[in-house]
């Protein structure tokens, strides 16, 4: 479900504090109302610049994936994770994130639905499937 | 455009890891060109520098420390970043600049320096190429982007893993051939296989090495290159391409948008199609980009070159050789040098110096290199001149 919001200055922020409230934030075009992530400042479809903020439930499936066997800095502690893309529930839109606890490709087929459960400053967008 | 721009002379470094800095590196490739292309620094009127990491060997602002060291620090020098591909990018800048008849004889160089920070760091920095909020930030490598794209790939065109292994193959097959290659050692699908993964399904032999290197070319005004008395090679096509700097932008994964634009505006130039290039230099950082570089690029319908690769198609007496220098690959890959690199090897097979990876026959060929996962690309096509 999309929920309004209110103006926020920062884009970034305003999209890590929609991600600790398990929510994608997210940017819908006035003029055509084409859907984008919080961090896009005109519409890619039609160079608009004024956008209906909109909330997305934290929640998707997964489009593809890696599992990092090895791992770059600052996530050598992560144990075996996933990156993975997923698209958003209920919208056109995907998005990216981290997702631990990922050993094999058995452990995530194209398809399974994730959650966001925050932003780590260490680890991006934290998933959970 | 105005003038036809031709390449006078070319000249590469080893690639591999290197002892000497960074400028070190870029003169010799710099000395080289100037030699092959029977010139003087003076003869110089701009230089054209491509380069990601010179600050992680204390350089930046390369391109007046270049042109100061070819002593002719008069000479104005533009430093070009557009992260893996840099080289091609810088290339069609100072292509642009011979065409539009601003200058008549331009330095094109790309370098590169950074094994000695170590794998790990340079994983890291090469992250810093991404969209790094979105992906780099959230835990994925270089490795591991290509890898997403790579599990999208498999799956929607139903290719095998061994698929992909079969581009490492063929390339370290032709990188042995080539003496500035950095890793020349043929290798079979069995030792893909068996490499340890990096980020799967991509193991460590479906991944190009981190290379330091330099590739320089000499571009001039056609008047110039007929003077010269010397071979040439004509540069008749040239486009630029963009696409969603991260991966998740990406309607379809399997494909990369600015090569597809590229290809076109670059072919549309030259007046030609795919199926009258001889030979390509496509970017193969990873075996999945081969594969996706020469559907986008026309050679294959879409999911077919996966199968086409196994069956041979694109070695060097196959049906379209792909990378006879080796490739990213084998050959190595110098960010910053790597576009550069790509025309040095059009610019040896069209004047007899490419020994015993000559493609047979060949008369026009096409060099194809990206940044990133393909936020911004650019291809180019060439010609050969006959001077009998």
């Amino acid at each position: 479900m999309m929920e309004k919001l209110s103006q926020q200055s920062g884009t970034r922020e305003k999209f890590i504090s929609a991600a600790n409230r398990q929510k994608i934030s997210a940017n819908k075009c006035v003029s055509c109302g084409h859907l984008m992530l919080e961090t896009v400042l005109y519409c890619e479809k039609c160079s608009g610049s004024k956008f209906e903020d909109v909330e997305l439930e934290g929640a998707g499936t997964v489009v593809t994936y890696t599992i990092q066997a090895v791992a770059p800095e600052g996530f050598e502690d992560a144990g075996s994770y996933a990156w993975v893309v997923f698209k958003v529930e209920n919208a056109q839109l995907r998005a990216s994130g981290f997702l631990p606890g990922i050993h094999t490709p058995q452990d995530l087929p194209i398809g399974t639905k994730v959650r966001v459960t925050g932003f780590d400053a260490k680890h991006g967008l934290v998933l959970s499937k | 455009m105005t003038e036809k721009v031709c390449i006078l002379g070319a000249g590469s470094t080893k690639y591999g890891k290197l002892n000497e800095s960074i400028i070190e590196i870029a003169l010799g490739a710099a000395k080289d060109a100037i030699e092959s292309a029977g010139i003087t620094p003076k003869d110089i009127q701009a230089g054209y520098i491509s380069n990601v990491f010179g600050v992680a060997d204390k350089q930046v602002h390369m391109a007046p420390v270049i042109m100061s060291n070819l002593g002719i620090s008069h000479v104005p020098g533009l430093t070009i970043e557009s992260a893996c591909g840099s080289g091609s990018v810088m290339f069609r800048e100072a292509f642009a600049n011979v065409a539009a008849g601003f200058y008549d004889c331009v330095l094109a160089l790309g370098v590169e320096k950074v094994t000695h920070t170590g794998t790990a760091h340079s994983t890291t920095l090469f992250s810093y190429c991404s969209d790094f909020f979105y992906e780099g930030g959230n835990g994925a490598s270089f490795p591991g982007l290509f890898a997403s794209m790579a599990r999208a790939y498999l799956t929607t065109h139903k290719a095998t893993e061994e698929d992909l292994a079969h581009v490492a193959v063929k390339n370290h097959e032709n990188g042995v051939l080539n003496p500035k290659a950095h890793v020349r050692k043929k290798i079979t699908v069995d030792d893909v296989m068996q490499s340890p993964v990096v980020a799967s399904p991509l193991k460590l032999l479906d991944c190009c090495p981190f290379s330091d290197g330099a590739s320089a070319t000499i571009l001039c005004s056609e008047e110039f290159a007929k003077k010269s008395g010397r071979p040439y090679v004509e540069v008749i096509g040239s486009g630029r391409g963009a696409s969603p700097a991260a991966v998740q932008g990406r309607e379809d994964i399997t494909t990369i948008p600015s090569t597809v634009a590229a290809g076109r505006q670059a072919y549309k130039m030259a007046g030609l199609a795919p199926k009258d290039i001889d030979f390509a230099e496509v970017h193969d950082c990873f075996t999945i980009a081969e594969i996706i570089d020469i559907e986008d690029l026309g050679f294959f319908p879409k999911g077919k070159a996966a199968h086409a690769v196994r069956d041979g198609a694109t070695r060097l007496r196959g049906e379209i050789p792909v990378n006879p220098s080796g490739g990213l690959k084998s050959k190595g890959h110098p960010i910053g040098a790597t576009g550069v690199g790509q025309v040095v090897e059009v610019f040896d097979q069209f004047t007899g110096r490419a020994g015993e990876r000559t493609v047979q026959n060949a008369e026009i060929a096409l060099t194809h290199n990206f940044g990133a996962t393909g936020a911004s690309a650019a291809v180019h096509i060439f010609r050969k001149v006959d001077r009998k």
